[in-house]
């Protein structure tokens, strides 16, 4: 379900399961925290991206809807708030392409990362509420990266925004024209800061985590909330709702 | 030789004017020395806004590369005397109960970007040049990062400094780094003119009041992670391959 290579000490971490537009399930989440880690000693720069049509659909909501105990949306949530954790804790610069789509926790990722690119007319959001789920589990990070005024608008609003909206409200960083174009960028943009003095690199990244602290040490707490519903009828009422 | 910084006065706007044109207005101990001297003059001035520019071409293009690199001054402690004196100088701009526009007139490079980012008000022409390429040269921007990530936001902040490079005035502004843009150089002037003179019709207190709730709200009040800044800023510099990135440059 994740897919790693090494191309010139560029890490590239795929998303790897296009038939279901990438969507995550908790293994998958498992492998993908453990690849960021593995190649954090190997490479000097990290692209994370997906396989297939779009970037990643958020979270597998069958399988959700198929455990009402709550197990494996628990085991998402908190699956999805250690990636991106581990993509902020990790030494080297993590670029980030979005093509097609970035929905829900496919969108949270993007917390994590230290470059985005997104193509413009990519669709990019976090319409959790509408299922009785809470998005409080990338709060933290967002609060860290853009206005607070668009991080309210975008958790709570269940609308998608294009790649180029994204851009303007520094979701995103940089937009390319055509979807097909999103992996090269980004990698591009990797190569670009493999080039460059890693002690520099490292020591910035580290300082800007360090000053953002007092935003993402409410991490956790975004999940707790989050999980905090988990199983909730509202939620389960949602989710059924869906496959009904 | 002339002051290394003079302090205008006209009506209710001062204008400070970094003026080392010959090294691009590049923060020696002697500039760094007489802005610490203007500010203070600024804070007990009745002025109600400060306008910082640079003489000639350049806004500021940074920290002096010549005094930092140890072959050339001589002196491994200048790097720590020069990023603390601009650490605080960062921070008893931002103290001042005037409120501050950058008038960027050209190259705002690394700490001189970051000066902007102390302002309340950055204004700048299309073709400036701002943008941190500490990174590129082995070094981490460490003093400023506070201030940038408080102007642009964490995310936009980290892509800036861990990219590195530079970008155009119009660039800086659609990321907010940039607050008003004049079309050209030439321009610049009459837009901040425009700008300051209509800051200063507001009250002194209201604006020192309102900037002082801002400051206490986004944390500027808190010394002491860019006093820690200039520490980090300094280890890294120190190092062998910082100090042989800027040899190479300078040569």
């Amino acid at each position: 379900m994740i897919k790693a290579e090494l191309q010139d000490q560029i890490a590239i971490v795929s998303l790897n399961r296009p038939d279901k537009r990438n969507a995550m399930v908790p293994a998958m989440l498992e492998q993908l925290d453990q690849e960021i880690k593995d190649c954090a000693h190997k490479a000097c720069a990290l692209v994370i991206v997906g396989e297939g049509k779009t970037f990643c659909a958020g979270f597998d909501l069958k399988q959700c809807a198929n455990d009402p105990g709550g197990e494996t949306m628990r085991a998402l949530l908190t699956g999805l708030s250690i990636v991106v954790r581990t993509m902020r804790a990790i030494e080297i610069p993590v670029v980030l392409g979005v093509h097609g789509a970035a929905v829900a926790g496919g969108c949270a990722m993007l917390g994590g990362a230290d470059v985005v690119v997104a193509d413009e007319q990519a669709k990019l959001g976090y319409p959790v509420v509408k299922i009785g789920v809470s998005p409080a589990v990338s709060a933290a990070f967002m609060m860290a990266s853009i206005t607070p005024g668009a991080v309210r608008t975008r958790l709570m609003d269940t609308e998608l925004v294009s790649g180029i909206e994204a851009k303007r409200i520094g979701l995103v960083h940089e937009t390319v024209e055509s979807r097909e174009d999103v992996r090269s960028r980004a990698i591009e943009i990797a190569h670009i800061l493999s080039q460059k003095p890693g002690s520099a690199i490292r020591a910035t990244k580290s300082w800007l985590n360090e000053i953002c602290e007092p935003m993402t040490n409410n991490a956790q707490a975004g999940l707790d909330v989050s999980l905090s519903l988990t199983g909730s009828p509202e939620e389960q009422k949602r989710l059924a709702a869906l496959w009904g | 030789m002339s002051a290394p910084v003079t302090l205008e006065t006209e009506g209710l706007i001062a204008t400070l004017t970094i003026n080392r044109p010959e090294a691009r207005n590049a923060m020696s101990i002697e500039i760094l020395d007489g802005m610490h001297k203007a500010v203070v003059e600024v804070a007990s001035s009745d002025a109600s806004v400060l306008v910082i520019t640079g003489a000639g071409r350049a806004f500021c293009a940074g920290m002096d590369l010549k005094a930092v690199l140890i072959e050339l001054s001589g002196d491994a402690g200048l790097g720590e005397e020069l990023l603390t004196s601009l650490a605080e100088l960062t921070l008893k701009i931002r103290k001042l109960p005037q409120v501050t526009v950058a008038s960027v007139n050209g190259a705002a490079i690394g700490g001189g970007c970051g000066l902007t980012c102390v302002c309340d008000v950055t204004i700048s022409h299309a073709d400036a040049k701002l943008g941190f390429p500490e990174v590129d040269l082995g070094i981490c921007p460490a003093v400023i990062a506070p201030w940038v990530v408080k102007k642009l936001g964490g995310g936009m902040a980290r892509k800036a400094m861990l990219m590195g490079g530079v970008m155009s005035g119009q660039e800086a502004k659609d990321i907010g780094l940039v607050d008003h843009l004049a079309d050209d150089r030439e321009g610049l002037g009459e837009l901040t003119k425009t700008i300051a003179d209509r800051l200063a019709t507001g009250g002194p207190k209201a604006l020192a009041a309102t900037k002082g709730l801002l400051n206490e709200i986004d944390g500027s009040n808190e010394a002491e992670m860019v006093l820690k800044g200039a520490k980090l800023s300094a280890s890294v510099l120190a190092t062998p391959q910082a100090q042989a990135a800027l040899a190479a440059r300078l040569k």
